[in-house]
This record gives structure tokens, sequence and C-alpha cells, in this order.
């Protein structure tokens, strides 16, 4: 059913793809399907309790598979993914205008990406998840970027790219270094793992949700992803993809929270983004990018919470994941309707929507409530069960996440009534062009749907407990629709109180553009990055040839290093046969004369000479086919050479010194790189050669005496054959490039000089 | 391993390497080819102990050679000298062109550094 259901998506992706431009807008009701069909089947498995599980291998050797495991947790989230998916889709039918031409492809690209999450939410596989969550980052970007001509978009586009993209590179490393620690590539088993690169690991993966999760100080995309159309900033930047971060912290909570550094690391990211993004919200004037930066701090409590880790704090971060995506989702939706109704999204120009859209103003008070965490909502539970969470903590953690929790609550019932005085308060009358038909009902749905969780309570509580328990390994506590004269409803009353009174004062202050820090830092650093690249690659890729090869040659002389310790003089003689010492010294002095002889000829000459001292080699050593070979081929290369180099100038060029000082080093090293090489290799004897087998093999099934010759032609018979295609081959180039080279040669000769960038100068020195 | 083979191979490929990084065509089909006779000469050296040519009938089974890399060897000298022919034939080609057997350098790669030192990437 998992694999069905994903390829359902990809179906419908490949036949929108095609048919896109022929259905118009119509395409995003047919994307609708594949997620409303994933909604009915995460509702009928709703409190069953044996996972569902689906494994496609594809590599068994290298234990790469897609291995997908549908738990309680992950019920949740496909409800969260595809739920708010089919929401979503039928808000952006009534949200584009029919005349839109790109509707089939932003259908495709959304519903790719609902797709990507609901693979990266059911994965089991910490590969399926890694390559999941990359979908989701490229997709993110291709929506960000969807109306493609405008510079401000394409940069926004970009750095979302660059943040979630490089977070996807921490998290590879990350995953790499945790489950060889952990020995294990399932989600579901990994147990608690220990040492340095276990902590290395952890770090990388923190970091990595934090950039998904639009943590401080990777949080700059997140607001700047705000120029995406409304449906995708409610579906992918509030409900979902952000969501992604949260979701890795939850699941690798098992197995790295008990690492000091997860949970500092994780604290830090969050609580400083609930405070900086609250900071944010009540700053800015674009109603979108208030509710993005209040984004930023609901993300920043998820974290704290799931990193904090207890039963108790985990089952309150389930509980907020379900209510933010609700009343987040529910408030961008209204927010873009009022962008499409009112033209503007800008508080300063907005005033009387309380009267001229009641729907949208009741649905977002609804929501609203729910995000300051006021009942009768679900916001409220949630943010009961956390400040009940933080207040069971003890040492200096609990005054950490205590105040953290805290002032994050007063900051967001804070920036909660700026938003709604700041969006349906009084003031001159905006006025709004003629309602569309279906673009209430989906923020209507959602924003109910936060009093109806709370009302069912008990359904609620066991679906988020169950996660919780999978979460967490512990037992866990209760919701409680209302906790009684306790501690937790003292602070809540508190926070309600002080909160509002902040919203009202700010609400009060002077209209002022914030200066956007995070947003230039991010792009300084990508632009960084950039122009760094292009230094390294300036001075790398500079175009002389012989500098390539002495680099090549000294990393793989760097890379034989290592073989040192394996050389051993056992293995080693001086010599089989005396006469071998005198030739390997006939083909040394050889091959150094070939370096100081001046003329062409001479070089020719003492090429030969090296190659019949090789061929002796062959000779001493037992092999008289390789001998003969040799003598024909050198004799055949010394009358090329000569017919190739006969009419140049008789002596070589000369080149500087020092150049020529550094490329005996490297060719030194490069020497001694293979004799290590060698003498490590021959310390690993394997074994007596199988002469008697290949005598008898070539006896019985060659009939003949010669083994090589029978190896050859007979046991290795299609190798000889393509041998002699690439001599014919090789043939055939040498006739096309002598034949070619007489009769056009006047003409060409002249471009070519002009092109040319050689000349003594430009030789490296 | 047979040492004195060992250091023929370490000698022919160091002279080998320091030729093939030359502008010189003519030093680098050389070197070239002194590579291929390193490969060949290691290839033997490290299939076995000097012995009798291996065929039958001609010595015992156990003075023999080892037949099993000299066939592979005999590959390697017959491609390596295609190579070798094929380099020689593009050398005889740059000469008639240029009237020299200088290496050139990559013009793209350049055209590239020259373009990214100075910054111009993105209007390429």
């Amino acid at each position: 059913m998992i694999g069905g259901l994903l390829l359902s998506h990809a179906a419908v992706c490949l036949v929108l793809a095609a048919a896109g431009r022929r259905l118009g807008r119509g395409s995003l009701l047919v994307a609708a399907v594949p997620p409303a069909a994933a909604t009915v089947w995460g509702v009928t498995r709703l409190g069953g309790e044996e996972p569902a599980v689906a494994h496609v291998s594809w590599v068994d050797g290298l234990d790469l598979a897609m291995t997908f495991r549908v738990d309680a947790f992950a019920g949740i989230m496909t409800l969260i993914v595809s739920g708010i998916g089919v929401a979503v889709f039928v808000y952006a039918f009534g949200y584009f205008s029919a005349a839109d031409p790109a509707m089939g492809r932003f259908a495709t690209t959304l519903l790719a990406f609902s797709a990507a999450m609901l693979g990266l939410v059911w994965s089991d596989s910490v590969w399926s998840l890694f390559v999941f969550w990359e979908l989701t980052s490229v997709t993110s970007f291709l929506l960000v970027g969807h109306k493609s001509t405008d510079a401000g978009v394409l940069a926004a586009a970009r750095r979302a790219l660059m943040v979630t993209g490089g977070g996807g590179l921490a998290l590879l490393a990350g995953l790499l270094l945790v489950t060889r620690a952990a020995d294990a590539t399932l989600l579901s088993d990994l147990g608690p793992v220990q040492g340095a690169s276990a902590v290395v690991g952890a770090v990388l993966v923190m970091v990595a949700a934090a950039t998904k999760s639009a943590q401080v100080p990777f949080h700059a995309w997140l607001p700047g992803a705000m120029v995406a159309p409304t449906p995708v900033s409610a579906y992918l930047h509030s409900a979902t993809m952000v969501k992604a971060g949260v979701v890795l912290v939850a699941v690798a909570g098992p197995a790295l929270g008990s690492l000091a550094a997860w949970k500092a690391l994780g604290l830090a990211f969050g609580i400083a983004s609930i405070f900086w993004g609250a900071v944010g919200a009540l700053r800015h004037r674009d109603a979108k990018l208030i509710l993005a930066w209040g984004t930023v701090s609901q993300l920043g409590m998820l974290i704290t919470l799931f990193s904090v880790g207890t039963a108790h704090a985990v089952l309150a971060a389930v509980a907020l994941l379900v209510a933010h995506a609700l009343f987040k989702g529910a408030l961008f939706l209204i927010v873009g309707e009022i962008d499409v109704r009112a033209g503007t999204r800008n508080i300063d120009e907005l005033g009387g929507l309380a009267r001229s859209m009641p729907i949208a103003c009741f649905a977002a008070v609804l929501a609203g409530m729910s995000m300051a965490g006021a009942p009768p909502l679900l916001g409220f539970v949630a943010k009961e069960t956390a400040i009940a969470a933080a207040l069971d903590l003890e040492g200096p953690e609990a005054w950490i996440v205590g105040f953290g929790v805290i002032g994050g609550s007063v900051l967001t019932v804070a920036y909660t009534v700026r938003f709604l005085i700041a969006v349906f308060g009084a003031g001159p009358q905006t006025p709004l062009a003629p309602g569309r038909g279906a673009l209430p009902a989906p923020s209507v749905i959602l924003a109910a749907a936060g009093v109806a969780g709370y009302g069912a309570l008990g359904v609620v509580d066991d679906l988020v407990g169950e996660a919780a328990a999978r979460l967490s390994g512990a037992a866990v506590g209760h919701l409680h629709r209302w906790p009684g004269l306790t501690l937790e409803l003292g602070v809540s009353a508190v926070v309600l109180a002080i909160g509002a009174l902040v919203g009202l004062a700010v609400s009060r202050r002077p209209p002022r553009m914030p200066a956007d820090l995070g947003a230039r830092w991010t792009d300084a650093s990508i632009d960084g990055s950039v122009a760094f690249g292009r230094t390294v690659c300036a001075r790398v890729q500079h175009g002389s040839l012989p500098v390539y090869l002495v680099t090549m040659t000294s990393v793989a002389a760097l890379a034989a290093t290592p073989f040192l310790a394996d050389v051993s003089v056992d293995h080693l003689v001086v010599w089989h046969r005396p006469l071998q010492v005198l030739l390997a010294a006939a083909v040394i002095s050889a091959a150094v004369a070939l370096c100081f002889v001046g003329t062409r000829l001479g070089a020719g000459l003492a090429l030969g000479g090296a190659g019949i001292a090789v061929a002796a080699i062959f000779v001493i050593h037992g092999a008289p086919d390789l001998a003969l070979t040799q003598l024909l081929v050198e004799a055949t290369i010394v009358v090329g050479f000569v017919l190739a180099f006969g009419h140049l100038s008789r002596s070589f060029p000369l080149t500087g010194a020092r150049w020529r000082a550094v490329r005996m080093a490297i060719a030194g090293l490069g020497g001694a790189a293979v004799v290590i090489g060698l003498g490590a290799a021959s310390a690993n004897p394997s074994g007596s050669p199988p002469v008697a087998e290949m005598a008898t093999a070539a006896a019985n099934e060659g009939g003949g005496g010669n083994i090589v010759n029978v190896i050859l032609t007979d046991i290795r018979g299609l190798d000889t054959l393509g041998e002699v295609l690439v001599l014919a081959t090789v043939a055939l180039g040498v006739v096309a490039l002598a034949r070619a080279s007489s009769g056009t040669a006047s003409e060409q000769s002249a471009g070519t000089a002009s092109e040319r960038a050689t000349d003594a100068a430009s030789e490296p020195a | 391993m047979n040492t004195a083979l060992l250091l023929a191979v370490g000698g022919l490929t160091a002279v080998g390497l320091y030729l093939l990084t030359g502008r010189s065509l003519s030093r680098i089909v050389i070197g070239y080819s002194l590579l291929g006779h390193a490969t060949v000469v290691a290839l033997i050296a490290a299939g076995g102990l000097a012995g009798r040519p291996p065929i039958a009938g001609g010595a015992a089974l156990e003075d023999m050679s080892n037949p099993l890399p000299q066939a592979l060897t005999l590959t390697a000298i017959v491609i390596s000298f295609g190579l070798t022919l094929f380099l020689l034939a593009l050398a005889r080609r740059q000469r008639t062109l240029s009237g020299d057997d200088l290496v050139e350098d990559d013009l793209e790669d350049r055209r590239i550094a020259a373009a990214e030192g100075s910054g111009e990437a993105g209007a390429r």
C-alpha cells in the first residue's frame, strides 16, 4: 500500500506534466486526488497496532534499499502532509486565476513535493530519508521560484536552496557517521550511540535539522521564501517541509538523545529561534512575514521540546506539531485570501476587514487563539503540556527550558494579538475585489479542526500519546482538556495577560521597516563561497597541461605512502639470474640518457636501446614470445619516430631550470611510489603460479604446446579479437592523420598559429 | 620479488613521468613509451620467478616461468604500441600545422581561468 500510494503520486505527476497545459487550473484538482487517497489510508490506519512496512531492495550487497515504516508518529505526519495537502490544492484552485498558463507545472511540482514529503516521513532507512529530504529541498526551490522572472524571487529561491542544500550535505555526512557508530541503517534499529564520531555525526544531523527548520542562524531563507505563492507558503513553509527538521530531531532522538552535545545544540538552536523569531514577528509589517517569523519561533519551540527528550516534553512537542500545522496553515490561507482580494498584505494599508470579511476574520480569530494558546483550542492543550513538561525538569535545564517555553509563549501571545489587531482591527476601509467561491473553505476547516481537536481530545490524546511513546521510548502521560487549578494554569494565565499587553503596546508603535540582517548575512556568505570557488577554479584550472600532470602525479605518489608500512625485504631477492642486474642497469641508463640527449635522432636511438634491453629481460625471464613482440614493436616505433620528427630542428627546446627541478622531483616521487606499491604487493604472494593447470588446459582444450599462445588465441580469444580491433582502429586513425596533413597544411597553419597560447614565456617556472 | 627488475621499473617510471611533463611532444611520446616499458616489466616481475619458456615438452613443468602474466603482458605491449603510434601521428599532424612540436596550454581552460579570476564568470 505504501509503495502503491507513492507510485500513484508519481503517476499523477507524469500525467500532469504531460497534460497540464490542457487541463490548466483543473490540474490542481487532479493533483489533489493522490493526497486525498493517502489521507483516507492514513485515517483508516489510525489506532492500528502494527506499523505498516514496505521494503524495496536496490543493491543488496551495499545495504541500499528503500525501507518504509509507518508507525504512530508517521501516521500523524501522513495526516498533516496529505490532509493539509488536499486543503491547499483546493485552495490553490481558487487562489490562482484561470488564465495562469503555468498551472500544470505548478501542480506537478507541488504534487511532487507532497510525494517527497510523504516518503520522508515514511522512511525507515536513513538513506531513503536522505533522498526524500533532498527532493523536498529541490521542489521547494522550484516552488519558491515559481514566478521565475523576478530577480528578488530568484534570490530568495537561491537562498532557500543553498541553505537547505548545504544542510543536506551535513545530513549525509552526519548519517554516515551515526550509522557507522550504531551499526544500523534503519531508524527503528538505531540504538543509543557513543563515541567521538557519533558526537560529530549528531552535531551534523542537528545542523541539518536546523537549516531545514529555519533555526537561527540559518533562518533567513524562510521569511525570504514568502515571495512564493501563498499555497506554497502555507503548505511547504509552515505546515510540512519546515517540519522535516523537527521530524528528524524527533526520530533521531532515541539514538542521539543521550549525547550531551545533541541536547545542548538543540536547545541553543531552539531557544535562540524562539526569541529571535518572535521578535521578527513583532517587527515586520507584512502580514505574511509576521506569520513566517512566527513559524521560526514555533519551530524553535518544537526543536527545544524534542531535544529535551523527556516523555512529557515529547508529548507536548507532538501535540504542538499537530496544533501548529492546523492553526498556521489556516492563518496563511487567510492572509493569501486577503492578498488576492485587497491586493496588499501590508498591515498599514489593511483596515475594516472584520466587517468586510467576517468569515475570514472568524477563522483567523479561532486559529490565532490556538496559536496564542487560549482555550478552547488544541493550541491551549499543547502549550499547557509544554509548560508542565518544562516545570517537570530539574536543575539548570529546568531554568533554561522554562525560560524558553514561557518567554516564548508570552511573545507568541504578543505577536498574535498584534497580527489580529493589525489585520482585522479598525482603520480606513480597504477596498476589496469580489470573493472567489472555494477560497475561504479550507482555512475555515483547518481553523475549526483546532476546536474539534479540543472537543474530541480523547481521540487526539490516544494518537499523540502513542506517537510520543514510540519517540521517547517511555510511557507518557495524557493531554488534559482542563488541567485544573495547577501551577501551569496559573503560568498560562499570566502569560496570556502579559502577552496581550505587550501585543497591544507594540501595535501602537509607529511603523518602521526593519532591516533584514539575517538575509544579508546569508547572501553574503553564499556570495563569499561562490567567490572562493571562483578563486580556487582560476588557480587550479589554469590551462597548463604539464602542471596538471605534475599535480596528478604528486597526489598519486602521496596516495602510495600508506603502503610503505607493508614493504618487507623478506620477499625481495637481488636477482634470479645475474644477467638481470646488467640488463636492469642498461634499461635505467638508457632511460636516464633519454633525459639528457639533446637531439631528436639520439633520443630515438636511446629509446630503441631501452626497448631492446627490455626485450632481453624477457628472454632471460623465459618469455620468448614477449621478446619477439617487443623487438618488432620497438623497430616500428623507431621508424615512426623518425618519420614524425625527422624534419624538425635537431635539438629539443630548452625549458626553465627551476621548473625542470620540480619535474625531476615529482617524477622521482612517482617512480618511488611505484616501487613502494610493487614492494608492498610482493609481500603478499598468492601461492604458486598455475603453470600445471595452464599446461593441461592448453594441451586438452587448445591443442597446443606454447601455453602463452594458446591463452591468447583460445582461452581468452575474444579479448585478443578486441585487441585486433583496437589496432585496426589505430591504423585507420594514423592513416587519416597522415592523409590530412598533406595539402591543407598551409592554410590551417596560419589560423592556428595565431591562436596558440604557448611561447617560452608561458612555460611555468 | 626481483630487486633488479623492481628498480628498473622505478627508473623507467620516473624518467617516463619526467619526460611526460615536458613541453616537447616528441619527448612526451618517448616518456609515454617508457611508462609502457615500466608497466610490462612490472607485470613480468610480479608474475613470478624467471624460468624456462612455458612451452610444453621444452622443459619440466616446475622449471617453467608463469605463462599467465606473459599473456597479459603481450596485450599490454601491443596496446601501448598502438597508442604510441597514434601519438606519433598526432605529433606529426601538429608539426605540419604549427611547424614545431610544443604542447600548448588548454585554450578553453585558459579562458575559464581568466574569466573566473576577474570575476566575470557570471557573464559567460
